[in-house]
C-alpha cells in the first residue's frame, strides 16, 4: 500500500513537470501524457457510449482540451480527477447531443418485451437479451449514478478515487452506488434469475 | 428476505469485499439457512457478471485500438499556441486575423490615419493664425475690461478721498495739526492726480453719479491743498462744515456700495 502510495506520488511530480512543459506549448510532454492517461480515459468513455468510435473521439477531445485548458491547472492539484471530469462533462455533453438519435435504440430493448427467465428459452440467446437490457437500463440511470457504477465496474477505481475524481464526498458515492445496483436490481430483476 | 434483518446494500458490500471479515462470516453463515438472501445474492451476483461483461467488452476494445500511435495523432491535431497557456484565437478574432481580411484591414487603418490627419490639419489652421498675431480679443471683450478697471479705480478714488476727509475730520477743533497737516497735504496733491486721469473714463462710461461726486471731493480736496498754518483754524472748520452739508461722507458710502454691486 505504502509502495503504491510512493508510486502515486512519483507519477504527480512527474505529471507536474511534465504539465509545466506543456503549458509551454511542448508537445512531447503533451504526448507523454496522452500516453500514461490514454486507455484510463477510454475506459470511462466507452462505459459510457460503449461504442468504440465515439469513446475515441472522446480520448482526442479530451486531450485536446487538455492542451487547451492547461493554463488552468494548478500545480499539486489531482491530475488524474482534473483529466476525468473533463472527459465526463465532454461524456455527457456528447451523450445529450446523441440523446435523440440513441432514443429509438433504447426504445427497442423494452424489459416487459424480453421473456423472464421462468419463461425458459435458449441459454445463449436469453443470455444475450439480459445483456442487452441490463445496458439499456444501465443507460436510462440517473447521470451520477451511472458515472459512479460506470467507474467502479468497469474503470475498477476505489470509492475513494471516484470521490476524488467527481469532487463529493466517499459517502455519496457509496450512496450513488448502492442506488445504481437498487435500480438495476429493481428493473432487471425478473431475468436475473435464482438460486432455485 | 423480508423475514430476516440484512439489508440489500450490505450483500452489496459482501460481493464487493468491502466488509470486515467477522460481519463478511457472519453473512456467509446466514446465506445458508436463508433461502431469499441465497436468491438475493444470486441476482446481484448476476448484475455484477453483467458489468464485468461490460468491463471486459471495454477491455476488448481498449485492446482493439493503436495506442502507441494514437498519442502522436492527437498531437497532430494540436493548434499552434502562439503564447504558453493561452488559447489560440477562434471565432471572430481568427476571422479577423484571417488573411482574407487583411488588405481590408490595412484599408480601415490608412482611412482612420488619413482621415485623423485632415481633421488635425483643419482644427489647427485656425491656431497658426493666432500665432501670427501676437493678442486677439473682441472690442466687447476690451470694454468691459476697461469698464472693470474704471470701476476700480473709481472705488479706491473714493476710499481714499474718505480717509482723507476723515482725516480732516477727526483732528480736535481749532488744532493747529488740522490746519493742512503736510501729509493731508501731500495725499490731496495724489487724489487731484488721479482724478484727472479718471475723469475720461467717467465720462466714457457714463457714470454720472460717480463723476458729479468725484468732482465735489476734487473741489474740497483742492480747498484742502490751499489750506495754509496763516489761514487758521476758522478755515478747517468751514470745510468740516461743507463736508457735512454735503453729506460727502453718506454719498461715498452710497456710491461704493452701487459701484460694488456692478461689479463686471
Amino acid at each position: 500500500m505504502e509502495r503504491r502510495d510512493g508510486q502515486a506520488a512519483g507519477v504527480e511530480r512527474e505529471v507536474s513537470v511534465l504539465m509545466a512543459l506543456v503549458k509551454e506549448g511542448d508537445r512531447d510532454a503533451f504526448q507523454d501524457i496522452t500516453r500514461c492517461y490514454q486507455r484510463k480515459v477510454f475506459a470511462l468513455a466507452y462505459a459510457f457510449f460503449r461504442d468504440r468510435e465515439e469513446a475515441l473521439d472522446i480520448v482526442q477531445e479530451t486531450f485536446l482540451r487538455l492542451y487547451e485548458k492547461a493554463a488552468l491547472y494548478r500545480e499539486g492539484e489531482d491530475f488524474q480527477g482534473w483529466l476525468f471530469r473533463i472527459a465526463r462533462n465532454l461524456c455527457i455533453d456528447s451523450y445529450r447531443r446523441g440523446r435523440q438519435r440513441r432514443a429509438g435504440y433504447l426504445e427497442d430493448v423494452r424489459v416487459d418485451a424480453l421473456p423472464a427467465e421462468a419463461a425458459g428459452g435458449a441459454d445463449a440467446e436469453r443470455r444475450s437479451d439480459l445483456r442487452a437490457l441490463f445496458r439499456a437500463v444501465l443507460d436510462r440511470l440517473a447521470e451520477r449514478q451511472r458515472t459512479v457504477f460506470v467507474m467502479k465496474h468497469c474503470n475498477d477505481m476505489p470509492y475513494q478515487e471516484i470521490a476524488r475524481t467527481l469532487g463529493i464526498a466517499v459517502g455519496t458515492v457509496k450512496s450513488l452506488h448502492f442506488k445504481a445496483v437498487r435500480n438495476l436490481r429493481k428493473q432487471l430483476g425478473p431475468h436475473l434469475g435464482t438460486t432455485s | 428476505m423480508s423475514a430476516c434483518k440484512i439489508r440489500r446494500d450490505e450483500w452489496i458490500g459482501f460481493l464487493g469485499g468491502e466488509l470486515d471479515a467477522e460481519r463478511e462470516e457472519a453473512l456467509r453463515v446466514h446465506l445458508e439457512t436463508c433461502r431469499p438472501c441465497r436468491d438475493e445474492v444470486a441476482r446481484l451476483r448476476a448484475l455484477s457478471a453483467e458489468a464485468d461483461a461490460l468491463a471486459k467488452e471495454t477491455q476488448e476494445a481498449m485492446d482493439s485500438v493503436d495506442w502507441a500511435a494514437l498519442p502522436a495523432r492527437i498531437a497532430a491535431r494540436l493548434p499552434v499556441r502562439t503564447r504558453p497557456g493561452l488559447r489560440p484565437a477562434t471565432g471572430w478574432r481568427a476571422a479577423l486575423n484571417g488573411p482574407r481580411l487583411r488588405p481590408v484591414l490595412a484599408g480601415l487603418l490608412a482611412g482612420i490615419v488619413l482621415g485623423g490627419a485632415a481633421v488635425f490639419f483643419a482644427l489647427r489652421r485656425p491656431s497658426v493664425r493666432a500665432l501670427a498675431e501676437p493678442y486677439f480679443a473682441s472690442g466687447e471683450f476690451l470694454d468691459r475690461v476697461e469698464l472693470e478697471m474704471a470701476r476700480r479705480q473709481t472705488l479706491d478714488y473714493l476710499d481714499r478721498s474718505r480717509y482723507l476727509i476723515l482725516d480732516v475730520l477727526d483732528e480736535p477743533s481749532g488744532s493747529e495739526a488740522a490746519a493742512a497737516g503736510p501729509l493731508a497735504s501731500q495725499e490731496a496733491r495724489d487724489l487731484m492726480t488721479r482724478k484727472k486721469y479718471l475723469d475720461p473714463q467717467l465720462d466714457k462710461f457714463r457714470m454720472a453719479k460717480a463723476k458729479d461726486l468725484c468732482d465735489q471731493i476734487e473741489l474740497l480736496v483742492f480747498e484742502l491743498t490751499q489750506l495754509s498754518p496763516e489761514v487758521g483754524a476758522a478755515e478747517v472748520e468751514r470745510i468740516r462744515i461743507l463736508v457735512r452739508d454735503r453729506q460727502i461722507l453718506m454719498k461715498i458710502r452710497l456710491v461704493k456700495k452701487e459701484l460694488e454691486r456692478s461689479e463686471v
